[in-house]
């Protein structure tokens, strides 16, 4: 069977799952609304909806058989899953925000196509590299001009569209190091001498990893967004490694990291709440749900997903608002969970599918990350084995980050479930990424 | 209303398809993984492996690495070489049109002392010598010195030749 073959196959169970959970929702709405009077609707329209699911998912399929032929098959139809996902708990959370979030799946796949297209070779990229990291930076300053959201400086608005470029920056700030790594990492190991069988590198070449962790810092204490900061700065690092095979590095950027993180925190005050509530989250201080910055959130969320138990309480079980008219004046008080669509969509899917969904989830988060490191490893030259690699552990970071804040491993930074969560900029920026990431395996692929 | 049997059934099926999808993409990753422990060493493997390996060795000064190393360059195709021919890089060695070449390359395109092999350390480093048509290292024009990797395929005008490092 064919690559590309085997991509079409495997799109079919994303249809599916996403048909299985639109039923499931109806199902649990038109029960709600009245005994099994809309259970024969049910099937037809969440058929239909799977049906157009599958529909976008194979015209791209068709784009890549043509344009990629020998891209990794399992990519794309993962993301698909991850889509599907995304847009049923969605649709359970809001109808509305769906179909927006449904119009963003369907640009965010042209944005993909167009990318294969127009670049068609990856190596162009590193032409352009230096326009690309000063794009990267631009968009991460730029919201600093705009008011800031619980604190933190994460988007551009213009008009009524809201952007969030941070999610784009990542993959320019990737892309310039990349090229950058791929020229000057045997600098970086040469001279190097060995003390008590560590290997520290020469003083002068710690210049750039100096400037990237500058970076990072600038991007804390401007922004005043953790995520993005862990998020780039671990992207570095790990290039850095792969560039080099140098643990050092590695070790003395993340004391680096952890030393400035610690100063910087204790500076910003929404930063200090993150911590404070995740070390005690139910301190009833703390939990106060009209408190901003307090663990409301947090609590709620952990509560959330103890009460899905091992297999969940099914699609629609998730009580997220309480009917209105139990609540005081005091609206904060209605909502269960804030923001179920974006930061705490996690919460919700354990919560609805249990410990095994979520699992499962994960796995197949793992699953993508091992296909990235694959390209990786099967790419050929450096560039592109450095920007595989990249683009890899950024997205992995990306939700390292926000499950793990979600489940109370690390303080709580607000960035998106890759795919999975509300938000165009994350999906249209995570589809470009596959984008390159499909560039990057079929000339891999074709060459091995 | 959450007991209803078909959303029930519809919730099991959905975490049944997911698990059977998750079985199959994993099942290719673990030949992926087969392959790699037994079988003959497909290119990914090496490739990664060597890398890390002579990066070590550069700055560490592991002479066992250094001797073991043995980088050739084989020709695929050059005028006036038989393709399969090799080339020992030794301590070093230029490649070049003229009489102090020692890889001599009979190419209209190649300048007298076009391009030049050292070796730093466990690696060998490719280098440009200010040559009039530039040398290729996987098809991109070589700009500062570049670490060779086996594999690798260096090109001077028609005249191509690939790295090999001795893997015995």
């Amino acid at each position: 069977m064919s690559a590309r073959t085997r991509e079409l196959f495997a799109l079919v169970p994303a249809a599916l799952l996403l048909s299985a959970g639109f039923a499931a929702i109806f199902l649990s709405r038109g029960d709600l609304l009245g005994g099994l009077n809309g259970t024969n609707q049910v099937s037809d329209v969440s058929l239909t909806y799977g049906g157009i699911f599958l529909g976008v998912c194979v015209a791209a399929h068709l784009v890549l058989r043509i344009a990629l032929p020998d891209a990794d098959p399992y990519l794309f139809p993962l993301v698909a899953l991850l889509a599907s996902f995304g847009l049923v708990e969605i649709y359970r959370i809001d109808a509305d925000l769906a179909r927006q979030q449904a119009q963003w799946f369907v640009i965010g796949v042209g944005a993909m196509v167009t990318t294969i297209v127009i670049l068609r070779d990856h190596g162009k990229l590193e032409r352009y590299r230096y326009t690309i990291a000063l794009g990267g930076i631009a968009l991460l300053v730029l919201p600093r001009l705009f008011p800031p959201t619980n604190g933190a400086y994460l988007a551009i608005k213009v008009g009524s569209i809201s952007i969030q470029p941070a999610e784009f920056a990542k993959i320019a700030i990737v892309v310039f190091l990349a090229s950058y790594l791929r020229d000057t990492r045997q600098v970086l190991v040469l001279g190097a001498t060995r003390v008590l069988g560590v290997t520290i590198p020469p003083l002068k070449h710690f210049g750039p990893l100096l400037l990237v962790w500058g970076t990072a810092m600038l991007l804390l204490f401007f922004i005043r967004d953790i995520g993005s900061s862990v998020m780039f700065f671990g992207g570095f690092l790990a290039m850095v490694y792969i560039a080099t095979n140098r643990l050092s590095f590695v070790v003395i950027g993340l004391l680096l990291f952890c030393g400035g993180a610690y100063l910087v925190a204790g500076h910003i005050g929404h930063i200090s709440d993150r911590i404070d509530a995740w070390q005690t989250p139910f301190d009833p201080k703390l939990f106060d749900p009209g408190k901003p910055g307090g663990s409301y959130q947090l609590a709620q969320g952990l509560f959330a997903q103890a009460d899905g138990g091992l297999f969940g309480k099914g699609f629609g079980g998730a009580v997220l608002e309480l009917p209105s008219g139990n609540c005081g004046a005091d609206a904060q008080l209605c909502t269960l969970l804030p923001a179920p669509h974006t930061d705490f969509i996690y919460a919700v899917i354990v919560n609805e599918l249990g410990l095994i969904g979520a699992s499962g989830l994960l796995c197949v988060y793992l699953l993508v990350v091992q296909r990235g490191f694959k390209v990786a490893m099967l790419a050929r030259d450096s560039f592109s084995k450095l920007l595989a690699a990249g683009l890899t552990t950024v997205f992995a970071l990306q939700v390292f980050v926000i499950v793990g804040g979600v489940t109370k491993v690390i303080p709580l930074t607000g960035v998106t479930l890759p795919f999975v969560s509300y938000g165009g900029s994350s999906v249209l920026a995570n589809f470009v990424l596959l984008a390159l990431l499909l560039l990057v395996s079929n000339r891999a692929r074709r060459e091995a | 209303m959450i007991l209803d049997p078909f959303s029930v059934l519809l919730k099991y099926g959905f975490l049944a398809v997911l698990y059977i999808f998750l079985l199959w993409v994993s099942r290719s990753a673990l030949k992926d993984l087969r392959r790699g422990a037994q079988g003959p060493p497909s290119y990914a493997g090496p490739i990664a492996g060597a890398e890390g390996t002579s990066m070590h060795a550069a700055a560490g000064g592991n002479e066992a690495a250094l001797s073991a190393l043995d980088p050739r360059l084989v020709v695929e195709r050059a005028p006036g070489h038989a393709p399969g021919m090799e080339y020992e890089v030794g301590p070093g060695a230029i490649l070049g049109r003229g009489d102090q070449a020692e890889i001599r390359l009979e190419d209209p395109f190649a300048s007298s002392r076009h391009a030049r092999l050292t070796r730093q350390g466990g690696v060998v480093i490719l280098e440009d010598l200010g040559s009039t048509n530039g040398t290729y290292l996987n098809e991109e024009l070589v700009g500062g010195p570049q670490p060779l990797h086996p594999g690798d395929r260096v090109r001077i005008g028609d005249s191509e030749f690939t790295y090999l490092e001795a893997l015995d």
